[in-house]
């Protein structure tokens, strides 16, 4: 028993070894380390210009902690002082991509990236922001600049070469797989927290929620989104998929045909919340930190799939041109290695007093302009008084219904087949969604024929926890062929319409 | 020593990574520490059928109305075409912003802010074509007002209410007589005692707690 028990701890230490502490060339890490940078800088760079207002003590700052109940957390840093280390923000981002000083530099990013967003809790800091701190810290503790960066080629004194079977030579510089795992995993318990948040969330799997966040302008311009806001069958199918993707994903993603499956649903998946959610960064996000999965036999396929693309071009002039310049440029000078650091830090000092200078003189409030400090914007006293400031009123009866609908079938709960001529006999589905927090209600759903005489009625009571409610109505032999509608009424008063026609009407018995 | 470390390492980040899913999973603990945010992964957890705004105005002493936000300086529009001051929806910053303006500018003196919730349904949002293929019926967008909080120059609070949202849910409730008869029988005539009052839910007549309404959750979806 003891011995079984040992050789079961053997074999978890060795399989523990070989997952964390396996050796290989960062690949997929120096990929995100050029990558991440640049699409951190997307969104920071535009607030370097307002870094004063955002997040120093000379502006509205919004920190993360005063939703969690604490007062203060961090030193608030005067406007100055932000500004200048906001700016070595930027460069510390910059030169991660590029590799110089890629330890410190990632050091110095993760710090001040975290910081910066903690105070901004209302705009800057979003779980994408989260998630990049967390690949910006684990990248800190890698070997990412030791290949494609400005720290190699200050270090190389040969040149690289690959043999002929196009399989990378052992002189790029090997490092424990560990933080390329760890982020591996930090992905896969993102999805698998969110998998849990969609579990949680009322209304998701039945496509209320996905349906409102479709036509919520908050993001950029989603109008592929609004349109499938009309396709409620169809959000309810993505609702299963996502979370059904989401909870998988960290159990399945590590190899053949699960790896291949997990990521491309995830490129399909964070491609389309651009297309349907108007996000921009996220996705960004996720197609840089998904280079995790890269390893050696992949980047030696690319490898060889881009020489064979290169080969075509081997003779042009530019080809040949390019070659030249990086055989100039092949050995690093003297001077400029042994003196590295000293220059970073020369560096990220100019860089933090160039932008206090600049931002001073653009004088982004405005407080030293010729004419003086800015006047306040005067606003319509009638406007404020009777409208911004006026007597709070009742939501509207209408406002509380998202939308009325006919068709003939219900998957999932949702009304699909949705259409606007039926045959006799058809059994129409008619369903109205209402608003999330809505009080009981009384509803009514009566035939119309043209002339708008009500034919018939039918009444559903509403709960309200309900944001569907459904009415059935069979077209019975003893409607006649024409225009009908359907109506939808509360507390007495009509409120939607669907129009539809009724074909095949019952054949009238004639006297010969 | 150094794979060691390494080991530790990796046991404290997982460690840390799987407890966040744990205590996200049995909701506990989501919002004991500003640290909970880096661990917990809920994003877009809730949901809303109205969009919502929120307006700074200031009133001064001649009684004219001033635009507190954005700045005469220029608005921060962090994603997409609206201004920062809309993405704090539970309105715990923007009076802030209100105060950085009226520091920033040259004014009379201010005697009141208001923080103003402007609502909306959300299907208002569809643009006209869409609409007019899903609805027979003409767009007619309403526009609710709710004065949220209303603050001095000093940064005192005056008055401060619950969100729009949350008096909708209320006055829904309301709309049962026999709940809110059972409700008022239960209130002490003396105002003690040590259970714990919910915050922020006012109804005619009395304290409720509503939670069983849908949470709104951020506006970015994190």
């Amino acid at each position: 028993m003891t011995d079984v028990t040992t050789t079961t701890e053997m074999n978890l230490r060795r399989r523990f070894s070989r997952f964390f502490h396996a050796e290989e060339v960062p690949f997929g890490l120096a990929v995100i380390r050029i990558l991440l940078p640049l699409v951190l800088l997307c969104p920071m760079l535009p607030r370097w210009f307002h870094a004063r207002e955002l997040y120093s003590s000379d502006g509205a700052i919004a920190p993360l902690w005063i939703g969690f109940g604490y007062r203060e957390m961090l030193p608030e840093l005067p406007g100055t002082a932000a500004v200048a280390l906001y700016s070595v923000l930027i460069l510390s981002l910059f030169t991660s991509c590029i590799g110089w000083r890629s330890r410190m530099s990632l050091i110095l990013a993760t710090v001040l990236y975290t910081y910066f967003n903690l105070f901004d809790a209302v705009s800057t800091m979003t779980k994408y922001s989260v998630i990049s701190s967390h690949a910006l810290f684990l990248l800190c503790m890698s070997n990412c600049g030791a290949i494609w960066s400005v720290d190699s080629w200050l270090q190389r004194n040969r040149q690289q070469r690959h043999n002929a079977a196009g399989r990378l030579s052992a002189e790029w510089p090997r490092s424990a797989v560990w933080p390329r795992r760890l982020m591996q995993l930090l992905i896969g318990c993102v999805y698998f927290g969110a998998g849990i948040t969609k579990m949680h969330t009322s209304g998701f799997l039945t496509g209320e929620q996905l349906q409102t966040w479709l036509v919520t302008n908050l993001n950029y311009r989603n109008p592929v989104g609004e349109y499938l806001a009309q396709f409620p069958s169809l959000i309810v199918v993505f609702a299963y998929v996502t979370i059904i993707w989401e909870i998988v994903f960290i159990f399945t993603a590590w190899r053949g045909w699960g790896r291949r499956v997990m990521l491309g649903t995830g490129i399909v998946f964070h491609f389309l919340t651009v297309l349907t959610l108007g996000l921009f960064v996220f996705p960004m996000l996720f197609a840089t930190i998904y280079f995790s999965f890269l390893n050696e036999e992949d980047a030696a396929r690319f490898a060889a799939v881009f020489r064979r693309f290169a080969a075509r071009f081997r003779s042009s002039a530019s080809f040949v041109t390019i070659r030249r310049g990086a055989t100039l440029f092949s050995s690093p000078p003297a001077m400029l290695r042994k003196r590295s650091g000293l220059l970073f830090g020369l560096t990220l000092l100019i860089a933090a007093f160039a932008g206090a200078e600049i931002e001073h003189l653009l004088d982004p409030y405005g407080e030293r302009r010729p004419e003086g400090p800015h006047e306040l914007r005067m606003l319509d006293s009638e406007y404020v008084k009777n409208t911004l400031l006026g007597p709070p009123e009742p939501v509207r009866l209408i406002d509380k219904f998202e939308s009325f609908e006919i068709g003939t079938v219900l998957v999932g709960g949702v009304l699909a087949g949705r259409r606007t001529a039926y045959d006799v006999g058809e059994t129409i589905e008619a369903q109205c969604t209402l608003t999330s927090g809505h009080e009981d209600m009384w509803l009514e759903c009566s035939l119309h024929d043209d002339r708008d005489r009500p034919i018939s009625h039918v009444g559903r009571v509403a709960l309200r926890e309900m944001l569907r409610c459904n009415f059935s109505y069979e077209l019975s032999e003893s409607l006649d062929a024409g225009d009908y509608s359907l109506v939808l009424s509360c507390a007495g008063r009509s409120l939607l319409r669907k129009h539809f026609t009724l074909r095949n009407a019952r054949i009238s018995a004639a006297a010969n | 020593m150094k794979r060691r470390l390494i080991n530790l390492v990796i046991v404290l980040y997982l460690g840390a990574l799987f407890t966040g899913i744990g205590c996200h999973t049995l909701s506990f603990g989501v919002s004991a520490h500003p640290a909970m945010y880096f661990f917990v992964w809920d994003m877009f957890c809730g949901w809303s059928s109205y969009a919502c705004r929120v307006q700074l105005v200031g009133e001064g002493e001649s009684g004219a109305y001033y635009e507190l936000s954005p700045g005469p300086w220029g608005d921060i529009k962090p994603y997409g075409d609206i201004g920062r001051r809309h993405y704090d929806i539970e309105s715990s910053h923007s009076a802030r912003m209100a105060l950085n303006t009226l520091k920033q500018t040259h004014h009379e003196p201010i005697t009141r802010i208001f923080i103003v919730e402007e609502s909306w349904a959300k299907k208002y949002n569809l643009p006209d074509h869409l609409w007019s293929q899903r609805f027979s019926e003409p767009k007619d967008p309403k526009k609710y007002f709710h004065i949220r909080h209303v603050i001095t120059p000093d940064g005192d609070i005056l008055e401060s209410n619950i969100s729009w949202l949350d008096k909708q849910n209320g006055i829904n409730l309301g709309k049962n007589p026999r709940l809110m008869s059972d409700a008022r029988r239960s209130q002490p005539f003396f105002a003690f005692g040590s259970a714990k009052r919910p915050s922020g839910r006012f109804l005619p007549g009395g304290y409720l707690n509503t939670s069983g309404e849908v949470r709104v959750g951020s506006p970015l979806g994190n």
